[in-house]
């Protein structure tokens, strides 16, 4: 009797490891193609170029020549090179007051877009529009032109004016900022997208509990809509930066495939100039991640 | 009779208090509204900034398509912002010819349409098994798809270069279409993503039944996840199309001759113009290239993309408020 029962028991406890085996299986099984793509196309190239950056690289007719100098390059980079570091910081300082203002703006507008008016289909579409140009060469093209420029600045004379209230230690990014008003617009369609269908995810009742209860729709944004969107503020500010970094108007990358084609330069020492970009976005990303996780607990103790 | 008189003027004056004060809260009720968003007022004032934000997305665009048809002498009176004097379709044929546009777009359309197509296929699977399947490593797995995402293309351009020569795939369709198939193609991360969080938010109660009814993994998979998938599929595929078809530094580096997609024949544009072939353009000092030129090829660039968002944007809306895109 006893033994019959051990035997289901171990029969059963046989048949739950397959399954959990078979678990394991699919999941490698799906996960197979996506691993030998990031084994092939990304975590060998990376190594790769992890391994450029501590040689000075020339290109022979039989391939590479490498000549070991160790962290040489990356020293060059900070300590004697004087385009890269400045432009570095530049665009840094410009893309951290970025960062805010295409959030905010992105809030602002998916609210608008959020609330019930006629032709609110008509605009839905428009403010989609920016995320089909936003990527290309032809956006380039228009902003070469002169498209991109808010009217009112010329026309009413801004540049002297911020020059005089923040001095001109602030007044260079803010200026760059108002020149790339339109597209800080353009760069926020996903944005607004986020946004949009984050919206959806706070419930409907919530808003009329609130109501009945007597609550404005002011209190019931501060208390109901922005803490609701918190988790979609982190998610836009990762993207945000992202996008950012690898928008193609970028200065630094423009810098780094100067380098590239430098014949006193070369492969390495771009590599090296790409690698300290990426170690600051990676820091950048990781305050970000470190704020949001902060967030998410003060939410989940309330 | 005096008093009568007095009393009735003012019972008069009573009743029109009433009666239009009655009435101007009605009209104030409807101008202000109840709360802050449901008045006229309040709609009027949305339509109002959105009118202005949309007008200032919309004027690039609207620029192209001014300029593209101006003839030379537009472009050059300062006078003439918008509307040009007459229309001159000469720069679209221009631009037709520069850009060699039939055979461009072909080169294009394949690039955009089998990788979105791909990168639909094998992001569905990854996020799924991300977002379902419990195997060891998988948080690892995440967090390395999180890092791709975050590798700016300039570090890995190189090797990748290197790597795509000795294969020979150089110039050729392969160096999008292969990197598409096995999860690596154009913000491959960011849609793995996208599925996953899709996938997290189905219930739970789809696998058990799929168990107690005996269904495999692949089976469940493939029959009844995916068809539900569909809403996350269909923005999967809107912006990696759209992606892939407006990118331009990795074509920029990967395909230089032969397989050349629109926009970096965009740039090539003049040279192709002025060059010695047999194009029906017939540039000369009466017929140059100008702005308008530029501005014609662009458009055609980015006319198909905005006819397919056109067609798909209904769809497109209705499926973000529906995914849960983000969680």
């Amino acid at each position: 009797m006893s033994s019959e029962r051990i035997e289901e028991h171990r029969r059963r406890r046989r048949q739950r490891w397959l399954e959990v085996l078979r678990e394991q299986g699919l999941g490698y099984l799906f996960m197979a193609p996506w691993a030998v793509g990031f084994l092939v196309f990304m975590a060998i190239p990376l190594g790769w170029s992890l391994y450029l950056t501590l040689n000075k690289v020339k290109l022979t007719p039989n391939g590479f020549d490498y000549t070991w100098r160790g962290l040489g390059n990356f020293r060059d980079a900070i300590l004697l090179d004087h385009v890269y570091p400045v432009k570095l910081l530049t665009y840094l300082q410009e893309v951290i007051l970025m960062i805010p203002i295409i959030i905010i703006f992105a809030l602002f507008v998916s609210l608008l877009l959020n609330q019930s008016f006629p032709g609110r289909f008509l605009f839905r579409a428009i403010f989609f529009l920016p995320v089909i140009f936003a990527t290309g060469q032809v956006l380039t093209e228009l902003f070469s032109q002169g498209a991109g420029e808010l009217p009112f600045i010329d026309q009413y004379n801004v540049k002297p004016l911020v020059m005089e209230y923040f001095g001109p230690r602030f007044a260079e990014p803010i200026l760059g900022i108002l020149g790339k008003v339109v597209i800080i617009l353009w760069y926020s369609g996903v944005q607004i997208l986020i946004f949009i269908a984050g919206f959806q995810t706070i419930s409907k009742s919530v808003y009329e509990a609130v109501r009945i209860d007597g609550a404005t729709p002011w209190e019931s944004f501060w208390k109901i809509t922005l803490p609701g969107a918190v988790p979609f503020i982190g998610l836009n500010a990762i993207y945000t930066i992202v996008d950012l970094f690898t928008f193609p108007l970028n200065p630094v990358l423009e810098e780094i495939k100067n380098n590239m084609f430098k014949p006193d330069t070369g492969y390495g020492y771009a590599s090296a100039l790409a690698w300290i970009y990426f170690a600051i976005i990676f820091i950048l990303l990781s305050v970000v991640f470190l704020l949001l996780r902060k967030a998410a607990r003060r939410r989940r103790r309330v | 009779m005096a008093v009568f008189v007095q009393h009735w003027t003012a019972a008069k004056a009573r009743i029109r208090k009433v009666w239009i004060g009655r009435k101007a809260q009605k009209v104030k009720r409807m101008v202000i509204g109840q709360y802050l968003n449901d008045g006229l007022m309040a709609k009027a004032i949305i339509c109002m900034m959105l009118s202005f934000i949309a007008y200032l997305y919309l004027q690039p665009l609207l620029y192209m398509v001014t300029t593209m048809v101006k003839p030379l002498s537009d472009l050059l009176d300062p006078t003439i912002k918008w509307i040009p004097r007459s229309i001159d379709w000469s720069n679209l044929r221009k631009a037709w010819y520069g850009l060699q546009y039939p055979e461009a777009f072909r080169n294009t359309l394949i690039i955009a349409l089998c990788c979105s197509i791909f990168q639909v296929g094998i992001c569905a699977i990854t996020g799924y098994a991300l977002a379902r399947l419990r195997f060891f490593g998988r948080n690892l797995a995440f967090f390395l798809i999180i890092l791709s995402f975050m590798v700016p293309p300039q570090i890995i351009i190189i090797p990748l270069y290197t790597i795509y020569g000795e294969l020979g795939w150089l110039n050729t369709p392969l160096v999008f279409l292969i990197p598409a198939l096995f999860g690596q193609g154009l913000r491959s991360a960011l849609f793995i993503i996208i599925f996953r969080q899709f996938f997290s938010t189905l219930p739970k109660a789809l696998e058990e039944a799929a168990k107690v009814d005996g269904a495999s993994g692949f089976y469940l998979f493939t029959r009844i996840m995916l068809p539900l998938a569909r809403p996350a599929a269909l923005v999967v595929f809107l912006f990696s199309f759209i992606w892939y078809w407006n990118m331009y530094y990795e074509p920029s580096m990967f395909l230089n001759s032969s397989f050349t997609p629109l926009s970096i024949r965009l740039n090539n544009l003049e040279a192709v113009l002025l060059g010695p072939d047999m194009s029906g353009a017939k540039i000369s000092a009466q017929n140059p290239i100008t702005e308008g030129t530029k501005m014609a090829g662009a458009f055609m660039i980015i006319a198909p993309p905005l006819l397919v968002y056109m067609i798909a944007q209904r769809w497109f809306v209705e499926s973000i408020d529906r995914t849960g895109l983000v969680e």
